[in-house]
């Protein structure tokens, strides 16, 4: 890092980067929150299944965000854990619809929380219980004690209920998102010194 | 609420090992639900990319059947059905978008089709010829021409020479006496029909194999036929008589190109129907009723009511059998794309569901209760989802874990061969003279049976031969005549030049005894000398041994022997009763001088 772009960062006209892995069961709506995330020129007006997986880019009002977004279906959910390794924040979507398949997607979860590489590192992790608007659609609460999400001690979390087609609540998970990861790179940079 | 507690409930089966490697989706023991595995069925049946899950309930058996369809864990809908159901498949039957399939279900001589879960058409098996006496019996008592005590007269004598009769005859043979005639009269009007019933029902891709490809519908009926139906005018496309009553059907290849439908039937026969050929005999006869057939790859895996899972080729030689700890219920295929994995699913009696890939046991679920039903394939989202219905009514859905495996090596401590058994052999090489022999034998084999033969008749010739002769001279030590029951043998001890002969007599009839015999020996002079040549025999009593003995002293010192025959005779007949030929031991004295 060169004398400018610290001097830019600490001036704030310059945001920090980090890496997000954004990750999910298929047709939960990872691809739709983050293309709603995007600035309001780059979006796009049709979403398709992601193959294999994305990078997008997004900000907020103090970071830049990499997010990669992953592939949701089950013959590619082996390719998440290749990416924890130099990520500093997880986004779980969680599609509050599909009651049958939360004992699926708290599989995954725990597959994601014991991973060796991110079961020592506070990694703040992200829950957005999206479809919000569904009618049949599970409460955040409900969300969190069936994914058992009192369980998990070593990492902050947050869940929020989210619309992605509406941007209902996004807002605010990623501002905590934003807030935690500052944190959390503020706290490795500590423990370097 | 009730399905928190249930789930709660369960826990002491999720500690199993079998059942770790499945997570619990949806569990409802209140969702009353008594059906079998033919009877569930699961398809994208709005085209919204969710597959739902589609169940015939038979209710009590008589009253309350429903077509239930679930959506995730709520239920969608609710059809009544008239009869009992017999089957449910989703098919395709037109290429209009979006691809919604149809529902048919198969309920006594009826095939209902819905779609959009709406009833959509009837198709009405064709009705069949009466018999003729039964016919004209009924015309009889609707015009009052004889009473109802010979109509059920003349209908028993139908029935008890096998003429197979209608419904209506059948009912009216079950009823109590006083019940016969208000049968009559309600019935006697409405004109006889024979209607047969629908036993069993599977599709058949028309010309493309797509996932999606339109579908005729294969259906057996309890009259020994198999009918394939078009999809769109629910015309008879094909139909096909088989020698028994077909119960479980399973149906591979195209309707246009060319097809298999291996039918198992009640009596334990499976028949394979092809494309355009007739159908003569069974491919295999099972040792009892089967309860579940599939195919897997090109196997046909059969469960039958003798607790045995049994595997055999198309061609009909028994692959393996598997016995179960106890009776079977229900078998189902099971097959993961994404694993690349096939096996089928056993519901047995003691609450489990077995996993089998080949003949071994990959894995073992545990369940509150005996499983009826099951269906395994993509329910919702979710590809590899086991649906499971039990004996009480429950309904549970159970999902393969990503990360589950089943590993053969359950398969090396189970059943199956030993592990010493695939090991190769050394077998040597054949021998340049051992194929000559070969070549040899192959080319003469005409000529060296003949030879075998012609040899084989000289000695049975040469032993019929001696056999007749010492029957004539009694050189038989036991002897053939029924009037003297008497038995010799002999016995040489010592190691010479002195021997002893020890000669043992008995009398083997029950109550006859032997009197005025002697015994003599017949030698050559000037090799032996005998102490006493010749030795009466006392009064013989019945079963007892009366042993002698005499002396033998070997005057030869050129170590040669002969043989030396013992006669027992009668004083009064000059040929003897039975003779003992004694093969005398080479003199040691010899050897030790």
């Amino acid at each position: 890092m060169g004398i400018f772009s610290k001097l830019a960062e600490w001036l704030g006209v310059k945001r920090k980067e980090c890496n997000i892995v954004v990750v999910g069961l298929d047709n939960s709506g990872k691809t739709t929150i983050l293309n709603k995330l995007k600035p309001d020129d780059s979006q796009t007006s049709d979403i398709v299944p992601t193959i294999g997986f994305n990078v997008e880019n997004f900000s907020s009002k103090s970071l830049q965000f990499n997010a990669f977004d992953m592939s949701g279906q089950g013959r590619y959910r082996n390719l998440w854990e290749h990416y924890y390794k130099d990520c500093q924040g997880v986004i779980f979507v969680i599609d509050s619809a599909d009651k049958l398949r939360m004992p699926v997607a708290k599989d995954e979860l725990d597959q994601l929380i014991q991973h060796p590489d991110l079961v020592s590192k506070r990694v703040p992790v992200l829950f957005f219980a999206n479809k919000m608007d569904h009618r049949d659609a599970l409460s955040s609460v409900k969300c969190s004690t069936l994914l058992k999400l009192d369980e998990i001690s070593n990492k902050p979390w947050h869940i929020c209920a989210s619309n992605a087609i509406t941007g209902e609540g996004l807002d605010e998970g990623v501002n905590w998102l934003s807030d935690q990861i500052k944190s959390y790179l503020r706290d490795l940079e500590r423990r370097r010194r | 609420m009730a399905e928190i507690t249930s789930r709660e409930e369960s826990k002491g089966y999720q500690d199993y090992e079998g059942n770790k490697k499945w997570l619990n989706a949806h569990y409802d023991p209140l969702a009353s639900l008594y059906t079998f595995s033919q009877c569930i069925a699961l398809s994208d049946i709005n085209a919204d990319g969710e597959n739902k899950l589609i169940i015939a309930d038979l209710g009590t058996g008589t009253y309350d059947m429903k077509l239930k369809v679930y959506r995730g864990t709520s239920l969608m809908s609710e059809n009544a059905i008239i009869d009992l159901p017999t089957g449910v498949v989703t098919f395709y039957m037109d290429l209009t978008e979006p691809r919604t399939p149809a529902i048919a279900v198969a309920s006594g001589s009826f095939i209902y089709i819905y779609k959009n879960l709406r009833p959509y058409f009837k198709f009405t098996l064709p009705s069949l010829p009466i018999d003729e006496k039964e016919e004209s019996a009924w015309i009889q008592a609707k015009d009052d021409l004889i009473d109802v005590s010979v109509l059920r007269e003349i209908l028993d004598g139908l029935r008890s020479k096998g003429v197979i009769l209608t419904v209506r005859s059948m009912k009216f043979l079950r009823l109590p006496p006083h019940e016969l005639s208000t049968f009559v009269t309600l019935h006697k009007n409405s004109p006889l029909k024979m209607q047969t019933v629908v036993t069993c029902l599977e599709t058949l891709k028309k010309s493309h194999s797509e996932d999606d490809a339109i579908s005729c519908l294969v259906l057996g009926t309890e009259h020994l036929a198999i009918y394939i139906l078009d999809p769109e005018a629910f015309t008879i496309l094909t139909k096909i008589d088989i020698p028994a009553v077909p119960v479980f059907l399973s149906v591979n290849g195209l309707y246009d190109v060319d097809y298999r439908i291996v039918v198992a039937c009640r009596n334990g026969a499976v028949y394979s129907l092809k494309r355009g050929s007739e159908v003569k005999k069974p491919v295999f006869q099972l040792s009892a009723q089967p309860v579940g057939l599939q195919r897997i790859g090109k196997n046909i895996v059969v469960a039958c009511m003798d607790q045995t899972l049994q595997c055999y080729s198309t061609k009909g030689n028994k692959l393996w059998l598997i016995r179960m700890p106890a009776d079977i219920l229900t078998m189902e295929a099971m097959e993961d794309k994404q694993k690349g994995f096939k096996g089928v699913l056993v519901g047995i009696e003691n609450h489990e569901v077995h996993v089998y890939r080949d003949k071994y046991l990959v894995n073992v679920i545990k369940t509150e209760d005996a499983v009826t039903g099951i269906k395994f394939g993509k329910f919702g989202r979710e590809d590899s989802t086991l649906v499971m219905t039990t004996k009480g009514g429950s309904l549970l859905i159970k999902m393969l874990k990503r990360t589950a495996k089943f590993e053969e090596k359950d398969a090396t401590t189970s059943s199956g061969p030993p592990a010493s058994q695939q090991q190769k052999l050394n077998v040597p090489k054949k021998t340049k003279l051992f194929v000559d022999q070969t070549l040899r034998e192959r080319n003469n084999c005409v000529v060296m049976h003949q030879q075998f033969q012609h040899d084989l008749y000289r000695i049975r010739l040469e032993a019929a031969r001696n056999y007749a002769e010492s029957l004539n001279k009694s050189l038989n030590p036991i002897s053939t005549n029924p009037q003297e029951p008497l038995k010799l043998s002999v016995h040489v001890n010592g190691i010479g030049p002195m021997f002893k002969l020890i000669v043992q007599l008995q009398n083997t009839s029950l109550n006859s005894p032997s009197v005025g015999l002697f015994l003599t020996f017949h030698f050559d002079s000037s090799l032996y000398s005998v102490e006493k040549t010749l030795i009466p025999v006392p009064f013989l009593v019945p079963g007892l041994n009366y042993t002698f003995e005499s002396y033998v002293e070997c005057k030869s010192d050129k170590g040669i022997s002969d043989t030396i025959k013992a006669y027992l005779c009668r004083r009064s007949s000059s040929t003897p009763i039975i003779t003992g030929i004694i093969n005398m031991p080479v003199s040691e004295s010899i050897i030790v001088s």
